[in-house]
C-alpha cells in the first residue's frame, strides 16, 4: 500500500477584512490552512508589511534604524511618503508616540489632525497606533476616528478597558478596529465576543495577540497565535477567524541587542546586521505564525521579509 | 459523593482574622452552615502556619468539633501542625495532603500511619505540575507504593490528580479527566478527590459554580469518589445526591460524542451542555462562553 501523507483537516477560514479605501485598499486573511501549508489550502491574500511612522521625532532609535530616515523624522507626511516612495510601503503605520501621558502627553485634537494630514496624504491604508493608555486612547482614537470619518483606518490598541468607547467610534465613523489584548488566548477571543455584541462587523475587525521580539518570549506570542489558528481553522470557533496583526518592529528595536555598539559588546557582532537581521527574523517567526500585517520598520528587513514570504509562497 | 467543605479556610477575610485572634464563634458559626448544607467533611485549612501551627490545629479542631460530629479534614503544610490536630480528632480523619517532595512525605506517611488515618494523595511530583495523564499515573503508583510500605491500605489513600483552572491550560482540564478514567486499573481500591473549585479560578465569580458543576458531574463518570467543594452551591449538592440524573446523563453522553440539537435542550441544560464544549476543549474558554 502506498504511503499517504497525513493532512490536517480543516473546517473553518481566516475571514476577509480589507484595510483601507479606493484602489490602494488591500484585503487581508482568508486563508483555509495553516500558515503557508499550501500543500493543505490556499492564502488567497499574503501577509503585508506596513511601514512605521512616528508622529513625533524619535528619541532613542538605534542608529541603524534612523539613517534610512535621515531628514523626514520631525515631520510624519514626509516619513510616510518616504516609505511609500523610495521603499514601496504597502501599507503605513502610524505610532501616536507623542501621546503617551508619560511622555510628551499631546493633547487629542493636536494628534488627530497629524493623522488627518497623513491620512490625506497616501492613498495606501493607514493604521494608528495609540499608547495603550485606555483613558488617554480612547480621547485620542475617537477624535481621529471622527476626523477621519469614511477612510476605513486600522485603529488600535482597542482593548478591554476602552473597547466600548472607541469601539462605537470607529462603527459611526467606518473604521476597522485592533481588538487587542495580552498574549491571552481566552481573553482574545472574549474581547471579540464583546466587540461583537458592541456591533463591530467581522469585516472591520483585525486581533493584535501583543507581541515581543526574539529572545524577548517570542515563543509565547507563537503559541497564542498559534493556537488561535488551531481553534480557528479546525474548530470552528468563529470568534478567533480574523487576521492578525503584529506590532513587531518597536519590540524588536527597543531591545540592548539593537542598539548596542560592537565595540561597547564585541561578541554580539556588527551593529546594522544585528538589528536589522532580529526585526527580519523577529518577523519570519511571526508570520510561520499567522501573522497576516507585520508593522516594521527598517527597509532592509522589510525586503528581507519580503523575500521569505515569495519564496514561501513560489509554486 | 463524598463532599468536603472548603469555607474553613486562613484566606477567607472573616475567619482568617477569627483564627489568629482565637474568637471561636464565626468558626463555630461557618462549621454548623456547611454541616446543615449537607457537607459529608469539613476541610480545616490553617496554611502553612508557621508560627504556633500545632497550637493553632488542636484549638481549630476542638472548636469546630464542639458543634460538629462530622469528619474532619486538615489541610496544613506543616507537620507538627498536623500532628497536633490528628491527636484530638475525634473521628477517622483525612490528612490534606501527601505529595511526592521526598521531606513530604517523610514527615506525613508516618502520620497517616499513626492516626490510623486516611490521606489525601497529591499528584504534584519532585518536578511540580505533572504534565499529563501518564505523569499522573507514574505518580500515583510510586505514592501509592511509598504509602503501601509504610503499612498504610489503598482503601485509606484518596488520590487527588490536580485540576488546573479552565482559562490557564486546557490540556491540564483534560488530562484530568483522562486520568481519572485510567486510575481504577492503576490502583484498585484506591479513592479519589479533587479541588474543584480551582477548574473556575481566575473566571468571573457568579459563573464559577457553572463550571465546577459541570467539570464535578464529568469527573462522576469515571467514578469520583469526593471532592472539596464549596457546599453552599445547592445544586452543586443536588448533583453529588444524584438529584439531577437529566443533567448527569446529558453530559456523560456528550462525552461519549453525542452532540445534542442545543434547541432541543431546556435552558438549564443548555448551560450544561456548553460548559461541557468548553471543558472538554471542544471550543476554546472566554468568559461569554455561555452567551455564544
Amino acid at each position: 500500500m502506498a504511503f499517504e501523507i497525513p493532512k490536517t483537516l480543516y473546517s473553518g477560514k481566516i475571514k476577509e477584512v480589507t484595510l483601507g479605501k479606493g484602489n490602494k485598499a488591500i484585503t487581508v486573511g482568508g486563508e483555509t490552512s495553516y500558515p503557508f501549508y499550501l500543500f493543505e489550502g490556499k492564502m488567497p491574500n499574503l501577509p503585508r508589511i506596513a511601514m512605521e511612522v512616528w508622529d513625533c521625532p524619535p528619541q532613542e532609535w538605534a542608529e541603524t534604524a534612523l539613517e534610512p530616515f535621515a531628514g523626514v523624522t520631525d515631520d510624519p507626511v514626509a516619513w510616510a511618503k518616504k516609505c511609500l516612495d523610495d521603499y514601496g510601503a504597502e501599507m503605513i503605520a502610524l505610532q501616536l508616540v507623542s501621546t503617551d501621558p508619560n511622555g510628551l502627553d499631546r493633547g487629542a485634537d493636536e494628534a488627530a489632525a497629524v493623522v488627518k494630514q497623513v491620512a490625506d496624504a497616501i492613498d495606501v491604508p493607514l493604521i494608528v497606533w495609540g499608547t495603550s493608555d485606555n483613558d488617554k486612547d480612547t480621547e485620542v482614537l475617537r477624535k481621529v476616528a471622527e476626523i477621519c470619518q469614511g477612510k476605513n483606518l486600522i485603529i488600535g490598541p482597542v482593548q478591554e478597558g476602552d473597547h466600548k468607547r472607541i469601539g462605537a467610534s470607529a462603527i459611526a465613523y467606518q473604521h476597522t478596529v485592533v481588538a487587542s489584548t495580552p498574549i491571552d488566548i481566552n481573553l482574545a477571543k472574549q474581547l471579540n465576543i464583546l466587540l461583537g455584541n458592541l456591533g463591530v462587523a467581522d469585516e472591520q475587525l483585525v486581533i493584535d495577540p501583543t507581541v515581543s521580539g526574539i529572545g524577548y518570549g517570542i515563543e509565547y506570542a507563537y503559541s497564542v497565535m498559534e493556537r488561535m489558528r488551531m481553534a480557528g481553522l479546525t474548530q470552528q470557533d468563529e470568534k478567533l477567524q480574523f487576521p492578525i496583526i503584529c506590532n513587531i518592529a518597536k519590540e524588536v528595536w527597543k531591545t540592548k541587542e539593537t542598539k548596542i555598539s560592537m565595540e561597547e559588546e564585541p561578541t554580539l557582532g556588527n551593529a546594522e546586521k544585528r538589528g536589522i537581521l532580529m526585526e527580519a527574523i523577529s518577523a519570519t517567526v511571526l508570520l510561520l505564525a499567522g501573522a497576516d500585517v507585520l508593522i516594521m520598520r527598517h527597509p532592509e528587513a522589510i525586503n528581507l521579509v519580503r523575500e521569505m514570504i515569495a519564496e514561501l509562497t513560489a509554486s | 459523593m463524598i463532599l468536603i467543605a472548603e469555607s474553613i479556610n486562613i484566606m477567607s477575610k472573616t475567619l482568617g482574622p477569627a483564627m489568629r485572634e482565637r474568637n471561636p464563634k464565626p468558626i463555630e458559626e461557618m462549621a454548623r452552615a456547611e454541616a446543615e448544607a449537607g457537607a459529608d467533611y469539613l476541610d480545616i485549612n490553617i496554611g502553612p502556619a508557621r508560627k504556633m501551627g500545632d497550637e493553632l490545629m488542636e484549638w481549630m479542631v476542638n472548636t469546630v468539633q464542639a458543634v460538629t460530629d462530622l469528619p474532619l479534614s486538615l489541610d496544613t503544610t506543616n507537620p507538627v501542625a498536623m500532628e497536633a490536630g490528628l491527636r484530638v480528632c475525634q473521628s477517622k480523619a483525612l490528612v490534606n495532603s501527601v505529595s511526592l517532595q521526598p521531606d513530604r512525605l517523610a514527615a506525613e506517611l508516618p502520620l497517616v500511619k499513626k492516626y490510623s488515618a486516611s490521606m489525601i494523595g497529591l499528584l504534584w511530583g519532585k518536578e511540580g505540575m505533572p504534565r499529563d495523564a501518564n505523569e499522573r499515573c507514574l505518580h500515583t503508583v510510586d505514592l501509592v507504593y511509598q504509602a503501601n510500605e509504610m503499612g498504610i491500605p489503598n482503601e485509606d489513600i484518596w488520590i487527588d490528580p490536580i485540576v488546573s483552572p479552565v482559562s490557564v491550560e486546557i490540556n491540564q482540564v483534560k488530562s484530568c479527566i483522562e486520568f481519572m478514567s485510567m486510575l481504577g486499573e492503576i490502583a484498585p481500591g484506591c479513592k479519589s478527590t479533587v479541588g474543584l473549585s480551582n477548574i473556575s479560578n481566575g473566571t468571573p465569580t457568579q459563573l464559577r459554580p457553572q463550571l465546577n458543576r459541570t467539570y464535578l458531574v464529568m469527573l462522576m463518570k469515571y467514578g469520583l469518589h469526593s471532592a472539596i467543594v464549596d457546599v453552599f452551591d445547592s445544586e452543586l449538592v443536588k448533583i453529588a445526591r444524584g438529584e439531577m440524573p437529566e443533567i448527569v446523563s446529558l453530559v456523560h453522553r456528550m462525552m461519549d460524542g453525542d452532540k445534542p440539537d442545543l434547541a432541543s435542550l431546556t435552558p438549564k441544560e443548555v448551560e450544561y451542555a456548553k460548559t461541557v464544549r468548553v471543558l472538554n476543549g471542544e471550543s476554546l474558554y472566554s468568559h461569554s462562553w455561555l452567551k455564544i
